[in-house]
């Protein structure tokens, strides 16, 4: 077992396009990452903020949204609002100690399997980089169970 | 689901080597038998397989599973026979969940350990979300076995005929008085010199005959309601002031003393305000202009049968219809007075002008004279409208090229002596039309390629045109006896259409369709299709397939078929828990949500046959009491909190 | 005659208008204040902790606690009220959520009391932090608690049955949720008393006067925008957080044209009130260019945290910046 640090990605794909994208990165055998865990939505519009924030709170080290190109969406609009939600949330995750690095909102179409796996590696290897989220969330667990002692 | 009521099955496929060459799925199996809730987990060469999928549905049946889990391909391959298989086990179909080890794992990874952790998560977070499902029953959308045609162009009269033929009634509108659209302003249609009035007349003839056929002339859609399977438009149709008595005498023309420009003629000549568009015209009988009538009533007098009635108000038809295509086609560019010359003099036509000057039923009676005079030098200026001009779209129109050629060989076969210059972007004459280019050639026609838009400039008698021809890289002056700006092919009302419907535009301002080239002839919108130049320049072969193709996947949708059923992955609203804040009203493009009353209380609703399970709505939902079925909170966020033990 | 009510009220972290809004509620209420024995309100009553030490485990009815727990006095005062106790309830935002306070979690604590006793302008001795034993002129030895290094609301230190929302809770919320104590029907437990079950919008008298569509395209600050008060705030592009806010309070901040900043706190279904506060704002802005909207939100939301944490930042998913523990 490697005791260097790996990061943990939660990526959070449409279905009509980013899943897609996945599913041809596979056919096609490109190889990605095994750091990413999907979950598939039917339209990047459906990404709740609260889901992101759970997610890092759950020891996530990164997390990736991705839908359709804008003026693509398969639901015509869903990937604008989680553009507009996706901006002011790192805004926020900014203020809470997360690098706004942490979270990506990417575009990524059915065709673009390439683009998938250039993602997801890149993803991985700046989140290397930036290191676990792991440990602040420990030391807040720990002042908190000392607080109650 | 509280873990003692839970009694999931979870499935490893090994797709043969695919999955089991990289991915230890016995561990898998085993490690999914430990996970509380789970009481069997089995591993199978192949899960798709009848054996696989009995061993789904004995384990439904003998350990009364509430629940599965098929670890193996992709969903966009099986999820629908898995659930087709849980469904016949007796158990409902949504309690399912596919897990994606194959294309997102087995595939894309090399590393055993890593690849079988991997698939370990992934299935450990999908039986979290299906301990949170929760059983969803299909939604029968009522269908009615009509369709509604908007537009009667070559597009809309290929798709009615698509659906009269098999069958369904079919109500067929126009905004305009007659019949046929835009080709009935053309002649001279490329690459065989079609005349539009005579290539139509069959179709309207075939059409009008048929009992399930309804036409509404001089109408127009102005709501819609309601959803797939059952529409409810609102038409408006103005007052048709003369009645199927008309003899096609004439005599009202003669007493009319309004004169305005002629739209059939290119406006090259003047009509009165009661005329007849054109001798094939359906319905037949003269019409009036209202907009030039001034109800002097000279017109009653005359007329030897009474057929006219100036007193006739407009008036509105209720529809219901299972499916709508739009079939509204297009405009022809106009140019600005003073846009290379056009309006400044009576030598600068637009090509839609040509067409009349070269009809033999013309304003010319075919002889293609200009101001009296044969026109020696003629420059054609291509792209007007879609490259150069005052507005542009950047976008090809598609067919000028073809026209341009075909018509260069028309005016060549009239006056052989002219000398004609076509002043291009790019020459387009695609698949066989690439031979009007090379007769043109051959012809003498001499093609002149430019970069910057050319100059035109009026000077008595002839029109200068200045043009710098990109291949030699020089300048060049043209003193033109006529110039014809090939124009492009506009979005007419598309506007209107598109906030009546609530469809969506192109970036050229076109009618939105679903997918260029997985969902043609389909609009977002599930019900409304789109045929035609609406969505696009299209030439007559194109629009023609095109309004067969909306009118097959209408017949898809509604033919022999009493109800539709709708996947039931919708969203709907928690009424206990709506403020009626009206954050998800905004949300929807497809204006599923609307607003009631419990009580005094206003609440969002869903209908559901509008809605198309983006889920938009329930992220937005400031209070949680939208609900997306199958993707709810609590499911999302059960795979979410799963992801906690991942092991990378 | 029934046994009076034994009531326990105390206060941590606190501005005082918890007490304040209390005493509003009851003042005038005979009937209520003759069936209380008030056997600990150090606000008010000579009582001290050993008073409370010496009563028997849960013999008091309700401990009515506000504030937010900032000292190890305060857990080890909540701990003994716990102890002591029948029912013990969260009062006001800041002992359900953490409250204003709270906000200080954004920063590191020594930042924090740097910034006050170092800092800030101030005539007294400058840079004297407060010390755990100190020595008066007099020559008495006291004691100061300690300063924990995140703010905690109530039920991160002790089992709290009841919550009851605001900041401070209307005198209409409380005897709600005193009617509904006394009723001897009691909610389950965990429940918010008082407020509503819906956000604010519903009791709001501005949310009739919203189009069918709610959308905006800019998001405007109170201090340079003229408020149309017959109007919806959020439609005028206030960032009102009525939407995803508990009712109760009767919309009084909407009612004379002041957004709603959230101090009723959560909806049972949040999971993170600040993200889904996020997620609506975000969503109305109704623009698709990434430049537009990041402009847009920097003009209008320069400080998202102190917007939709302003009382609920400690009991947020993540609680705090999680950028201070990094020199650790």
């Amino acid at each position: 077992m490697s005791s260097e640090y790996e990061p943990k990605v939660l990526m959070f794909t449409c279905n009509w396009c980013s899943y897609a994208a996945a599913d041809l990165a596979g056919t096609s055998r490109m190889k990605t990452p095994h750091n990413i865990r999907i979950v598939r939505v039917m339209c990047s519009g459906r990404v709740d903020p609260q889901f992101i924030i759970e997610a890092f709170a759950q020891g996530a080290d990164g997390v990736i949204v991705s839908g359709c190109h804008p003026g693509d969406c398969h639901y015509m609009e869903g990937n604008y609002k989680a553009l507009r939600r996706m901006l002011l949330l790192r805004k926020l995750l900014g203020q809470l100690g997360i690098e706004p690095e942490r979270l990506r909102l990417e575009w990524i179409s059915a065709s673009e399997a390439r683009k998938f796996v250039e993602i997801t590696t890149d993803t991985a290897e700046k989140l290397r980089k930036l290191g676990p989220l792991k440990p602040r969330l420990d030391y807040v667990r720990k002042i908190m169970e000392e607080v109650v002692k | 689901m509280r873990d003692k009521d839970v009694r999931i099955g979870v499935y490893i496929c090994h797709c043969g080597t695919n999955i089991a060459g990289v991915v230890d799925v016995e561990e898998v199996a085993r490690y999914a038998s430990s996970i509380p809730g789970v009481v069997v987990a089995r591993h199978y060469t192949f899960m798709c397989s009848e054996t696989g999928q009995n061993m789904i549905k004995d384990d439904i049946k003998n350990l009364k599973l509430n629940g599965v889990v098929v670890a193996a391909c992709s969903p966009a391959l099986h999820e629908v026979t898995f659930r087709n298989a849980v469904k016949e086990a007796g158990l409902n179909p949504y309690l399912f969940e596919m897990v994606n080890i194959r294309e997102h794992c087995s595939w894309t990874h090399t590393d055993r350990r890593l690849a079988t952790e991997k698939a370990k998560d992934l299935v450990r977070m999908a039986v979290a979300k299906v301990k949170e499902l929760e059983p969803l029953e299909e939604v029968k959308a009522e269908v009615v076995n009509s369709v509604l045609v908007v537009g009667s162009g070559v597009a809309g009269l290929s798709a009615a005929l698509t659906l009269a033929r098999a069958g369904l009634t079919v109500y067929i509108i126009d905004k305009r008085p007659v019949l046929g659209g835009f080709v009935t302003r053309l002649v001279n249609i490329a690459p065989i010199g079609i005349r539009g009035r005579e290539f139509v007349k069959p179709m309207i003839d075939e059409l009008v005959k048929m009992p399930n056929v309804k036409v509404l002339t001089n109408a127009e859609v102005i709501s819609v309601e309601g959803g797939v399977g059952n529409f409810k438009v609102r038409i408006r149709q103005r007052p048709t002031y003369i009645s199927d008595s008309c003899t096609l005498c004439g005599y009202c023309e003669k007493a009319c003393p309004i004169e305005v420009p002629n739209e059939y003629e290119g406006k090259l000549t003047m009509r009165k305000a009661i005329y007849l568009p054109f001798k094939e015209a359906y319905p037949p009988k003269y019409v009036i202009d209202e907009n030039a009538c001034t109800k002097c009533g000279k017109c009653i007098d005359a007329c030897p049968v009474k057929a006219i009635d100036l007193s006739v108000k407009e008036r509105y038809i209720d529809l219901n219809v299972g499916a709508i295509i739009i079939a509204v086609g297009h405009e022809p560019y106009e140019p600005d007075k003073g846009e290379f010359g056009y309006g400044l003099t009576r030598r600068v036509i637009t090509s839609l002008q040509l067409e009349r000057l070269l009809d033999e039923e013309g304003p010319t009676g075919g002889r293609f004279i200009i101001d009296g005079k044969v026109p020696k030098t003629i420059v054609f200026i291509s792209c007007v409208g879609s490259l150069i001009g005052n507005k542009t779209t950047n976008a090809c129109s598609r067919r000028c090229c073809s026209t341009m050629t075909y018509d260069t060989l028309k005016i060549l076969s009239k006056n052989p002596d002219s000398h004609i210059y076509i002043l291009y972007r790019d020459i387009r004459t695609y698949g066989f039309e690439e031979e009007l280019y090379w007769k043109a050639l051959e012809n003498g026609v001499v093609f002149v390629k430019f970069e910057e838009p050319p100059k035109v400039e009026v000077m008595g008698d002839k029109i200068m045109v200045y043009v710098r021809e990109a291949t030699i890289n020089k300048n060049i002056v043209i003193p033109a006896d006529l110039v014809v700006l090939f124009v492009s092919m506009t979005p007419s009302n598309a506007g209107e259409i598109v906030r009546i419907f609530k469809l969506s535009r192109t970036a050229d301002g076109f009618i939105r369709e679903a997918h260029l080239k997985l969902r043609p002839a389909e609009t977002p919108t599930e019900g409304i299709f789109l045929a035609g130049a609406a969505a696009g320049p299209k030439g007559v072969m194109e629009s023609v397939i095109h309004g067969a193709a909306a009118a097959s996947k209408a017949l898809a949708l509604l033919l022999n078929k009493k109800y539709i059923l709708r996947e039931p992955l919708v969203a709907k609203v928690d009424e206990e828990l709506c403020s009626g804040c009206l954050i998800c009203v905004g949300m929807c493009p497809f204006n599923a949500i609307s607003v009631k009353y419990v009580g005094e209380r206003r609440v969002a609703t869903v209908n559901p046959l509008l809605c198309m399970g983006c889920g938009t709505c329930a992220a937005a939902c400031p209070s949680g009491a939208m609900e997306h079925n199958g993707f709810k909170d609590k499911q999302i966020l059960a795979q979410v909190r799963a992801f906690a033990g991942v092991v990378v | 005659m029934s046994p009076k009510v034994r009531v326990a009220l105390y206060w941590l972290a606190s501005c005082g208008g918890c007490e304040e809004s209390q005493v509003d509620a009851i003042s005038d209420k005979i009937d209520i204040i003759s069936n209380l024995e008030i056997v600990f309100w150090p606000v008010a009553m000579d009582f001290k902790k050993e008073d409370v030490e010496k009563l028997p485990d849960e013999s008091i009815d309700v401990a009515i606690i506000n504030g937010g727990v900032r000292f190890k006095e305060h857990v080890e005062m909540v701990k003994l009220l716990r102890r002591k106790s029948k029912i013990v309830i969260a009062y006001g935002s800041c002992a359900s959520w953490g409250g204003i306070p709270g906000l200080a979690n954004l920063y590191d604590i020594n930042e924090v009391l740097s910034k006050v006793y170092s800092e800030v302008p101030t005539l007294q001795e400058k840079g004297v932090m407060p010390r755990p034993k100190s020595v008066t002129n007099e020559g008495m030895e006291i004691e100061l608690t300690e300063v924990l290094p995140m703010l905690l609301p109530l039920d991160a230190v002790i089992d709290v049955d009841y919550y009851i929302p605001g900041c401070p809770p209307t005198p209409e919320t409380f005897l709600k949720a005193l009617e509904t104590l006394l009723s001897g029907n009691l909610p389950p437990r965990k429940s918010v008393i008082g407020a509503s079950t819906r956000a604010l919008c519903e009791e709001c008298p501005l949310n009739k006067t919203k189009p069918d569509k709610v959308l905006i395209k800019e998001i405007r600050r109170i201090y340079n925008t003229k408020i149309d008060p017959s109007k919806c705030l959020l439609v005028q592009g206030i960032p009102c957080l009525g939407p995803v806010t508990r009712g109760g309070c009767n919309a009084k901040c909407p009612r004379v044209g002041s957004p709603c900043i959230g101090c009723y706190g959560p909806l049972d279904k949040h999971i993170d009130y600040g993200a889904k506060a996020i997620s609506f704002i975000a969503s109305i802005l109704d623009l698709n260019d990434e430049n537009e909207i990041k402009k847009a939100l920097d003009n209008g939301i320069p400080d998202p945290a102190g917007l939709i944490y302003k009382f609920t930042l400690p009991a947020s998913r993540l609680k705090v910046n999680l950028k201070r523990g990094e020199h650790k």
